[in-house]
């Protein structure tokens, strides 16, 4: 199976490495793993791994720099790991290139899902737009600007339909505060996170069933939202 | 001797010895023009009123110079021959001397109590300067507080240039006065303050002119070993607190660890049962107990996590370090998402949300304040009874928005209502009700970090928490976002 991904695990703890080592290897993934910023940097550039799963806590540098440094010339996803109530080093991290994360303790099925929208993201970096996007029972249309429940068309207006879009056709991946106000508004605005609540709160109106209890629309509490569609 | 007076220049000095002069002569003249009618004997007598008032205001000094001048002016005015200093007559020659011996000794004794009634002053006045010091420094136990009187009372009463303060220690510092300039020489002066430890510091003393006198070092020492003797009974005083709160900390920390390896070992109990009974064979691998087995350990797992959770939080609070990052939010959508998440926990309790939409933004933390609502309601679900009603309020309260989470549960007695936000404080016994005791504190803390308030209240059916938060941040107030209405 050499054609299996090929997933590198930075991590210091030995208990981790191995339960990740073991589900992973289980699945039928390869895995190679480091237990140190300056080991996995270099493991990186030997192997080239489709995936990397970073923890934020190593012993010999700040996985945020680890981040960076691996997108000075790789763009394979990075998978962020750290514990809880280190919002401020996660944003950060996803700021400076990270695709995702997952906060420990997590279930195996968060990292396997997490996973599963790596390899599809790096697989279709291009040619997201045009793409017809399927979530529950909506139907998002990115090219036509057309969004459906069932049959009947939700009426957006354009920054919703903007905001939607972003989040749509990056499905699957967490997106910081600070990457949508960019990207919808304006680098002007990143920190008008203000607009964001607003906008969101009226765009799940549109289109959640319980706008309480959001299926398609998650928000990553501290970090920002994620948007759930069908895989 | 009086400082003040002792400070009197040369000036003022001659001055006194013209006075003296100058009434001498004017007494002279007077005798001088009455010279036939009165008697030389008389005369003599006459002279030694102003003597005795010479040196009675102005010292032995004035008075001995009168003394011998009012002995030559008496012989070459009053004794015959006139205008010479020659004496024929035997009675005049014993007049001079008596004179002369009467006049000095008038002077001495009137001098000498005069240097005595200054010193007995002096003495006084130092007695009263030491009685002021010290009730100014009885009761203080601060440092600054007490070098800033010691260092004040010494200006004062040395009038020098400069006084300088300087105490040793864990925490040194050095106490001027006054404070813009220092002098650049060094101090004409130095007292240490000396206790029987060791030295606690020293005072310094810029004095040019003039030169500190005896008696004024054995007052400044005075004053010294006064400091010192403030300054160690403010030093116990802060051991001794300091052992107090170490004590109470101490003692806080194994009411910490008994309540936190009670409530971790739960957990673990049942994890380890749950993956032990798993691994051997005495479960089947298509038993029903499997699934359950399994569902305990994860479970298990969630709750061990969220107690490592508060504990973390806990210290956070404790040390400070819980900044809030504080952003524009909606909180209908933080309510509505904790109550969501929390439907499954609620289980037979009924939630009743009244937070409007048309509530304006709140600058807060939004995972801190999710936090909040989670531990109210959770603790509202703990403790009240099953198919009661937890309801959660807001609304807005001049420029701050009011929240209300109140259940149908126990209520609080009185005197507890402030105690149940203190960490590990518990009503029930800690083992019939599971958590750390630590979620009402958390809330305290994080609405504290957000400058509000948080108090609990009695109602007829139940008990409430309570809590405001400032709508107002960084000086303004909630913003009112223009919003595309529009559709495509």
């Amino acid at each position: 199976m050499t054609n299996a991904p090929h997933i590198l695990v930075i991590d210091d703890e030995p208990q981790i490495q191995r339960a990740i080592r073991t589900i992973l290897t289980e699945k039928g993934f390869r895995v190679t793993t480091a237990s140190r910023g300056e080991e996995g940097l270099t493991l990186a550039a030997v192997n080239e791994p489709d995936i990397v799963i970073l923890d934020l806590g190593l012993p010999d540098m700040d996985g945020v720099e680890v981040c960076t440094r691996l997108r000075e010339w790789t763009q394979c996803p990075i998978i962020i790991l750290s514990v809880r109530d280190s919002e401020r080093d996660k944003v950060a991290a996803l700021d400076k290139g990270a695709d995702d994360y997952l906060t420990k303790p997590f279930g195996i099925e968060e990292l396997l899902a997490r996973v599963r929208v790596a390899l599809r993201h790096s697989a279709s970096k291009q040619g997201m737009q045009g793409k017809v996007i399927h979530a529950g029972s909506l139907t998002i249309d990115l090219a036509w600007h057309i969004v459906r429940r069932g049959d009947e068309e939700i009426k957006l207006t354009a920054t919703e339909h903007k905001l939607l879009a972003y989040l749509a056709s990056n499905h699957g991946r967490v997106l910081t505060h600070q990457s949508i106000l960019t990207h919808v508004w304006d680098p002007a605005d990143a920190d008008h996170t203000e607009y964001l609540r607003v906008y969101m709160r009226q765009l799940r109106k549109k289109l959640e069933v319980d706008p309480e209890r959001p299926q398609y629309i998650l928000t990553e509490p501290g970090i920002g939202y994620r948007f759930i569609a069908d895989e | 001797m009086n400082f003040a007076m002792r400070s009197s220049s040369f000036i003022s000095r001659f001055g006194q010895y013209l006075f003296a002069f100058g009434l001498i002569a004017v007494i002279t003249a007077t005798f001088f023009a009455l010279r036939d009618a009165l008697d030389t004997t008389l005369i003599a007598l006459l002279y030694l009123i102003p003597l005795g008032l010479i040196t009675a205001l102005w010292g032995l000094g004035p008075g001995i110079t009168s003394a011998l001048i009012t002995f030559l002016t008496f012989n070459y005015f009053f004794i015959p021959p006139y205008y010479t200093f020659a004496v024929h007559r035997p009675t005049d020659v014993v007049i001079l001397v008596i004179f002369l011996i009467v006049a000095i000794v008038i002077s001495q004794l009137v001098g000498r109590m005069q240097v005595s009634l200054a010193a007995a002053t002096a003495r006084e006045r130092e007695a009263t300067q030491l009685y002021e010091l010290s009730t100014a420094l009885a009761g203080l136990h601060d440092e600054r507080a007490i070098a800033e009187i010691l260092a004040k009372q010494v200006q004062d009463v040395s009038q020098g240039e400069a006084v300088e303060l300087s105490i040793t220690g864990t925490q040194p510092f050095a106490f001027r006065l006054p404070e813009s300039i220092m002098p650049t020489r060094l101090p004409e002066w130095v007292v240490p303050i000396q206790v029987a430890r060791g030295a606690l510091g020293e005072i310094r003393l810029w004095r040019a002119a003039p030169a500190i006198t005896s008696s004024e070092k054995r007052l400044l020492q005075t004053f010294a070993s006064q400091g010192a003797l403030a300054l160690e009974r403010a030093r116990l005083a802060q051991a001794e607190s300091r052992a107090r709160v170490l004590e109470e900390s101490d003692r806080l920390k194994s009411a910490i660890l008994s309540s936190v390896s009670h409530e971790l070992r739960t957990p673990l109990s049942t994890i380890k049962a749950a993956s032990s009974s798993l691994r051997s064979n005495e479960v089947s691998w298509d038993s029903a107990a499997r699934p359950e087995l399994i569902a305990a350990i994860d479970d298990e797992a969630d709750h061990l996590n969220m107690l490592v959770g508060n504990l973390l939080d806990m210290s956070r609070i404790e040390s400070g370090a819980l900044k809030p990052k504080r952003e524009w939010n909606i909180l209908p959508e933080i309510v509505g998402s904790v109550l969501a998440r929390m439907k499954h926990l609620a289980g037979e309790h009924q939630l009743e949300v009244d937070v409007p939409e048309s509530l304006p933004l709140v600058p807060v933390d939004y995972v801190q304040m999710e936090q909040v609502f989670t531990n109210l309601v959770s603790n509202s679900v703990k403790y009240a009874p099953e198919k009661t009603v937890i309801r959660v309020r807001a609304f807005v309260e001049g420029e701050s928005i009011h929240v209300l989470v109140s259940n149908q549960g126990p209520q609080v007695p009185q005197e507890h209502l402030e105690r149940i936000f203190d960490k590990f404080f518990r009503i029930t016994a800690a083992d019939r009700v599971t958590g750390t005791g630590l979620g009402l504190s958390i809330c305290k803390g994080i609405i504290e970090a957000h400058s509000g308030r948080i108090w609990a209240e009695n109602m007829p059916d139940g008990l409430a928490f309570n809590f405001t938060l400032p709508l107002i941040w960084e000086g303004a107030p909630p913003p009112q976002l223009p919003m595309d209405t529009e559709t495509e």
